[in-house]
């Protein structure tokens, strides 16, 4: 795959998907109620606090007087003065939301008992704090993007279950994948995702998810989260779509060589995260093109030329390029079918 | 007009580039899709030389110089007399540019249902993608967490004037909850309209004026049928070479050159728009636009009823399933799978956008109905043009005769981002021969009573007079080619709806690579709700106008 030859400039034509990114921001909800643990300009690494999420949330009101007499602003911490007596339900801490309408010191709080401590997955430097809102962060290392995500952002151990071409079957998911991201090929149905997050892995990575499949995940997850008990975070990144193909080869190889290092999967954006230090990036010859949506979905080859405007099935005519896919004969496509990696 | 290689373009002035340049390129970047177009200054006036378009993400000047190389292979002598025969010249040539963005997210919040309706009604239409809250009977803190949400980008609250009986008790509360997410967020922008714009009334103080995000105060979506707010509106989105801005102005300049009544509908990946522009001596163009977020081709959040509008204009069999996962692949490749049952697919999108544009714009159907209609927007291009001429029949659904025709260089709007109305009617006056391919004329026939035949069609052309039966329910073509007129005559057994109710009827239409259409179906359309009979009803309709459609 490793070619040093000059890219013609004609193949600026054909949509270039950048196989790593490097500099990603992620953004962490922080509802209202959510305290964040971090300021702008904080150094995290992976397992680091990041915020305390409260899981029942509720409003109290409460009497707010600063000693300078200014009024709060809205998303500020609040907590009762210690030591002097307060019946039970003004004695909640939280996060000041909104004041009454019409009296200046009486606010509502948001508080709750249930707190749970949220972790960074990925190393990177907070951006921006906004209580209520979000808190940002630019990730350190690079992030292999994919098409969309669901679940939790999630760290792990990265394993191949299957081959790039393979299905994952739910039996083939045991214990012994406790606390990896699994790489399953070209596709994965909503039991085995289940399964999965039963079994303790935290997040799976395919070439695609089925809408179906993925909606039954998402339902299912919320279910998972509305419980008292807050499960492990399990994500699920789709690196391409809903119709089924195979991973690309390079990022097959870059997968493959980042197999028992510690990644992250996130869901906003979603991507794979991984520190590349030592990590020899796949190399992709300028004229190594995938069949990114159309008949041949997934196929991988080279672009020969680009031939200008063709009519296709259907009687359109669209821009074309002469491919040569999978080793057959060169045959002409349309250029929107097609993607670049580099 | 700018040149070189800024990603933005500046203000522009026809005036700057017609004198001392003899070609200048414009730029079109939708959110799926770029096109590009060359235009030069031959015999003495603007000629469109041609265009071209690729996938959102292709370098615009890769795109200019496939153009080019192009221009140069079909006519090198006039390559060469525009200076452009040689390869990197495309780097510096000046551009008209516009661009069009994922439409931003507006909360839209009052006291009470009655009132967060109107006002969301209005923001439909200017470009944003609604959130609507109310305060009554919901939980205060879903309230607040969703008007802090990261993903949104500016509030509007309002409240009727003077407040209402409902809604007095609350408006307190909408205020206080609205200033204390500006203080979480300071650089939100903050709409306040109808009863709670009051300057320097009770609900501005609220808000901290140091802040850096603006509050505005603006008018009640009662007023003038909404238009001073939803203008207001869609001037805090976008930037200044926001693509449906421009549009809706070049329509104006269209409307002002060809003195007749324009109505552009333009549809794209990120959203749609409907201008009506016409223009009277004396008072000059009028404009009415609406840009909606809604009418996307994919619209967020993709609703199973969106899902069901797609599939209701399939003219193929695609199980619901299929369908929902290969739009999902249209949403993050837009520009794929584009041949084949890809582009019938994508005429069902585009027939269900429209459909969403119209829908949330009732208020055009008080205007004037226009005598030109002009499909916009990439996604139009995915058939061929006879296909898009029935696909605005099927949902643009006026009784009367239009033309009808397509931007198909997208040059309209980048000739909209030119500032000055002189100079884009200049501009537009010199390309009205290449800016739009003529589609042809349709005819639509409204209140026609059930029977074998209703009457008869005699068109006067060029080739001698056609005879044709009018049978209802069906759409009939005539072949008219572009740039041919013909006189028609239609004679009915009873009086029906042209636009006027008549029996009989000439008319002067224009000819197309559609030719006439001649539509008596219902109006509005009625379909079978089994999807079996629907489905063969539109391949029957479409088999008539696509060469090489597949059922």
């Amino acid at each position: 795959m490793s070619v040093a030859v000059p890219t013609p400039s004609w193949l600026d034509e054909i949509p270039l998907h950048r196989l790593v990114d490097r500099g990603l921001e992620t953004s962490v909800p922080l509802p209202p109620g959510d305290r964040p643990l971090v300021e702008p300009g904080t150094v995290v690494l992976p397992g680091d606090l990041l915020l305390e999420h409260v899981r029942d949330r509720r409003v109290a009101e409460v009497d707010v007087r600063t000693p300078d007499g200014d009024r709060p602003l809205a998303g500020s911490r609040w907590a009762p003065v210690p030591g002097r007596r307060r019946r039970a339900e003004h004695l909640a801490d939280g996060e000041l939301l909104a004041p009454m309408p019409g009296k200046s010191s009486r606010w509502r709080l948001v508080t709750g008992e249930h707190r749970a401590q949220i972790t960074s997955s990925v190393a990177g430097i907070v951006i921006e704090v906004r209580p209520g809102a979000m808190i940002r962060l630019r990730i350190e290392g690079l992030a292999l993007r994919g098409a969309f995500a669901a679940g939790a952002s999630a760290r792990g151990r990265l394993e191949l279950a299957t081959d790039p071409f393979g299905d994952l079957r739910p039996g083939g998911i045991d214990v012994g994948r406790t606390g990896s991201i699994l790489v399953v090929g070209s596709r994965i149905d909503a039991e085995a995702l289940t399964r999965a997050r039963a079994m303790g892995v935290r997040g799976i990575v395919a070439a695609s998810i089925a809408g179906k499949d993925l909606r039954d995940f998402q339902a299912s997850e919320r279910r998972q989260r509305a419980a008292l008990h807050v499960p492990e975070p399990f994500g699920v990144l789709a690196l391409d779509g809903a119709m089924k193909r195979t991973i690309a080869t390079p990022v097959a190889a870059l997968l493959e060589r980042l197999a028992g290092r510690e990644v992250a999967l996130l869901v906003d954006p979603p991507a794979l995260v991984f520190d590349g230090t030592g990590i020899d990036l796949p190399q992709v010859a300028p004229d190594w093109v995938r069949v990114r949506s159309g008949p041949n979905l997934g196929a991988e080859g080279r672009v020969l030329e680009l031939v200008g405007l063709r009519r296709f099935a259907g009687g359109v005519h669209l821009e074309a390029a002469r491919v040569e896919l999978d080793g057959e004969a060169p045959f002409e496509m349309p250029l929107g079918d097609l993607e670049r990696l580099g | 007009m700018r040149s070189g290689r800024s990603d933005r373009s500046v203000a522009a002035s026809i005036g700057s580039v017609s004198s001392p340049t003899r070609v200048f390129a414009t730029v079109d970047r939708g959110t799926a899709s770029t096109a590009v177009a060359l235009i030069g200054r031959m015999g003495g006036r603007h000629r469109l030389l041609g265009s071209t378009g690729g996938p959102v993400g292709v370098p615009d000047d890769a795109l200019l110089e496939r153009l080019r190389r192009r221009i140069d292979a079909a006519d090198h002598e006039l390559a060469a007399a525009l200076g452009i025969d040689q390869p990197g010249v495309m780097a510096d040539l000046p551009r008209l540019v516009c661009a069009t963005a994922k439409a931003p997210v507006l909360a839209v919040i009052a006291a009470t249902h009655r009132i967060v309706g109107p006002l969301a009604a209005v923001a439909e239409t200017a470009g944003w993608q609604v959130r609507a809250l109310v305060i009554d009977g919901s939980d205060i803190l879903e309230v607040a967490t969703a008007l802090a949400d990261r993903r949104v980008d500016a509030i509007l609250a309002g409240a009727s004037e003077p407040p209402g009986a409902d809604e007095r008790g609350l408006i307190g509360e909408l205020g206080t909850l609205v200033a204390a997410t500006t203080e979480r967020r300071p650089d939100l922008v903050t709409v306040l309209a109808g009863g709670l714009a009051s300057p320097g009334g009770r609900t501005e103080t609220l808000f901290r004026p140091d802040r850096p995000g603006p509050t505005v105060l603006a008018p009640s979506p009662a007023d003038d049928d909404g238009e001073p707010l939803r203008s207001l509106l869609d001037s805090l989105r976008g930037g200044h070479d926001d693509g449906r801005r421009a549009l809706a102005a070049a329509a104006g300049s269209l409307a002002r050159v060809l003195r007749r009544r324009v109505e552009v509908l333009e549809i794209g990946q990120s959203g749609g728009s409907r201008t009506l522009a016409s223009w009277q001596p004396g008072t000059g163009s009028l404009v009415r636009t609406a840009a909606v977020a809604r009418a996307a081709l994919l619209p967020r959040p993709f609703t199973e009823a969106d899902l069901d509008a797609v599939i209701g204009w399939l003219p193929i069999s695609l199980d619901r399933l299929r369908t929902r996962d290969r739009l999902r692949e249209m949403a993050t490749a837009p520009w794929g799978d584009a041949a084949g049952d890809g582009a019938t697919l994508r005429m069902a999108m585009v027939r269900a956008a429209t459909g969403r544009l119209l829908d949330l714009t009732p208020s055009f159907e008080d205007l004037p109905a226009p005598d030109l209609v002009v499909a916009s927007g990439g996604a139009w291009l995915a058939a061929p043009a006879t296909a898009t001429a029935l696909a605005v029949a099927d949902v643009a659904r006026r009784p009367g005769a239009r033309a009808v025709g397509v931007d198909h260089a997208r040059v309209l709007a980048p000739i909209g981002a030119i500032e000055d109305d002189d100079d884009r009617a200049r501009l537009l006056a010199e390309l009205r021969d290449d800016l739009l391919v003529p589609l042809g004329t349709i005819v639509t026939a409204g209140g026609l009573r059930a029977a074998r035949t209703v009457g008869s069609l005699t068109v006067h052309g060029e080739g001698g007079p056609v005879e044709v039966e009018l049978v209802p329910g069906s759409v009939e073509l005539v072949d008219v080619p572009p740039g041919e007129r013909a006189t028609i005559e239609l004679r009915f057994r009873d009086p029906v709806d042209l636009g006027v109710r008549a029996r009989h009827l000439a008319l002067d239409v224009t000819g197309g690579l559609g030719g006439l259409i001649v539509d008596l179906r219902d109006v509005p359309l009625r379909l079978p709700d089994r999807l079996e009979p629907r489905r063969e009803l539109l391949a029957s309709w479409q088999a008539l106008v696509w060469p090489g459609f597949d059922q």
